[in-house]
């Protein structure tokens, strides 16, 4: 079959369209288009679609194995529209730049003698909180980065690069923020019992959200069945994102034994965008087992914050 | 289809039905009215505010001089561009199509400098760059909410208004950033030995906020946020004078 490749303004993208056989997939076809741009645009960088039928406000995506001739609507062109999605990384990439800055912004502000630069005084007393406090922080980075080489499957193989930057603005920027409060020399700790109870809820939930992440990742195991599936076990068996709820808990913790308006606001806006991503998935999966049809229905569960969402 | 559908049911039921759906079109059109005289009236209020602003800027620079500018214009000037805070609000809540992202920054700058430079530190009132200010903001003003309100009100969108609206930012858009820029500078001596609106530690939540450090960062947020700015404008220029050319 020939099939027509256009931009979204409807301009041909490549001279003559692509000849394919009957049996071609989107695979294939994402491949000889990386071919006849002269290498520039690999199979990552490419989105593919149909062209919006009236009515139609999202574009349907094509990708995967699906073969292009049950892709096209019967008795329509064969026109798909390439949108250039930029350069790409490896979403390993994406994670370790995002964490590895919190692992070394954080520690400068409470080894270096940073403070004198903003005119406050360069002796300091370091309370035991702030001591416990950089360990926790570090453990938390280095597992953040440990999890991502060892034991993150990942959905999509890449992710655009200015992801990297706006990413990295702001994890990079909010260490800075809650580190520079947490070793200021003027910082005021909590009670002892306070300090205990915000770690000790931390590292539980630590512990917890690892093993969330060790759950989600046999569920995408290559022997599985692939595609989106219904977590279960642990937390799971509760709440459609445990691997989020644990995560922000354990900030939670940190913040309870820290104190600072910094870590807090850090807290709300990564579980604001958290709860956005966990609805999207709750709302995923809840339409795909939906029930009827012989399909699993999908259980009743808290969405990321129990008792509220 | 839906008049099979309709047959099926006993009769009472599908005038209900369609009862309620006309009732429904016509709450959908008195709400488009209201949102119509709510926005022609916003806009024209708004530009009585500014054409105060200009008209007292220049009586005054004619008059007396440019250390008397901010005195004269002081009330309208706060009315005016505080009450384009509304603005953000409209883009968020659908209203206009003009994004948070865009009118965000805009209106955020602006509001910064009326309240916290120029009403917070009165020692940067008599500057000069006060009447380039106050006259940067006000023709860009003018010309934008009456091309609004001609909109809104009467429907027509004068082909000079539009031409000028997507036009004057090219001057009036770097003379009005580099005011802003000049005067947040000569507030930051001030701003420093003033020790105004200043929080220090220690305290229990762990909080500081230096306003001189703000002024930096916000000072320091005019780099990328100037051509940020100048290029969406030009680029809405290169969408409404495209559009008007093809309905021309």
């Amino acid at each position: 079959m020939l099939v027509t490749v256009t931009s979204r303004s409807g301009k041909e993208v490549v001279k003559g369209g692509i000849q394919l056989s009957e049996n071609a997939t989107v695979k294939d076809l994402k491949a000889s288009i990386h071919k006849r741009t002269a290498g520039k645009l690999y199979p990552e960088r490419q989105r593919l679609s149909l062209p919006l039928v009236s009515g139609q406000t999202r574009p349907t995506v094509l990708d995967g194995d699906k073969r292009l001739c049950d892709v096209f609507p019967e008795g329509s062109d064969h026109i798909v529209i390439l949108k250039d999605l930029g350069p790409q990384v490896k979403y390993s990439t994406l994670f370790f730049f995002e964490y590895v800055g919190p692992l070394f912004i954080y520690p400068m502000f409470y080894f270096l003698p940073l403070y004198k630069f903003v005119g406050l005084p360069e002796k300091r007393v370091i309370h035991p909180v702030q001591t416990y406090a950089t360990i926790y922080w570090c453990f938390h980075y280095f597992k953040r980065i440990m999890e991502t080489f060892f034991v993150h499957k990942f959905s999509h193989a890449t992710s655009p690069l200015s992801f990297v930057f706006r990413n990295c603005c702001y994890y990079w920027s909010f260490a800075v923020f809650i580190a520079y409060f947490v070793n200021h020399p003027y910082y005021t700790p909590v009670g002892e019992t306070q300090m205990y109870i915000g770690f000790g809820l931390g590292i539980i939930c630590q512990l917890a959200n690892f093993y969330c992440h060790i759950i989600l990742k046999n569920l995408r195991d290559p022997k599985g069945q692939g595609g989106y599936q219904i977590p279960r076990g642990f937390l799971f068996n509760y709440i459609t994102c445990a691997n989020y709820t644990t995560e922000i808990y354990q900030w939670l913790g940190f913040n309870i034994a820290t104190q600072t308006v910094a870590g807090y606001s850090f807290l709300v806006v990564a579980a604001y965008i958290m709860s956005d991503w966990a609805l999207g998935k709750h709302r995923r999966l809840k339409k795909l087992y939906d029930g009827k049809e012989g399909r699993v229905k999908y259980p009743n569960r808290f969405v990321i914050l129990p008792p509220f969402l | 289809m839906v008049c099979q559908e309709d047959n099926f049911y006993p009769q009472s039921e599908g005038l209900c039905c369609r009862v309620e759906r006309t009732n429904e079109s016509r709450i959908m059109a008195g709400l488009a009215i209201l949102k119509r005289i709510y926005l022609a009236v916003y806009n024209w209020v708004v530009f009585a505010g500014w054409l105060q602003v200009l008209y007292w800027a220049v009586q005054t620079l004619r008059t007396s001089g440019y250390e008397a500018v901010y005195a004269a214009v002081e009330r309208p000037l706060q009315f005016a561009q505080t009450a384009a805070i509304l603005e953000i609000f409209h883009g968020m809540f659908g209203l206009v199509r003009s994004p948070v992202s865009a009118t965000l920054p805009q209106i955020g700058s602006r509001i910064y400098v009326t309240w916290a430079i120029l009403w917070s530190f009165p020692e940067t009132r008599t500057s000069p760059i006060v009447s380039s200010l106050v006259l940067s903001w006000s023709i860009t003003e003018l010309i934008r909410y009456s091309f609004f309100g001609m909109r809104e009100a009467f429907g027509i969108t004068p082909s000079f208004l539009q031409w000028l609206r997507y036009s004057t930012f090219y001057i009036l858009y770097p003379t009005g950033i580099s005011s802003e820029v000049g005067l947040i500078l000569t507030a930051l001596p001030y701003v420093k030995v003033s020790e105004k609106y200043c929080l220090r530690m220690p305290n229990r939540l762990n909080i500081a906020f230096d306003n001189y450090f703000a002024t930096l960062f916000t000072l320091a947020s005019y780099i990328p946020g100037s051509p940020y700015m100048y290029t969406y404008m030009i680029g809405q220029r290169a969408k409404a004078l495209a559009k008007a050319k093809k309905s021309a």
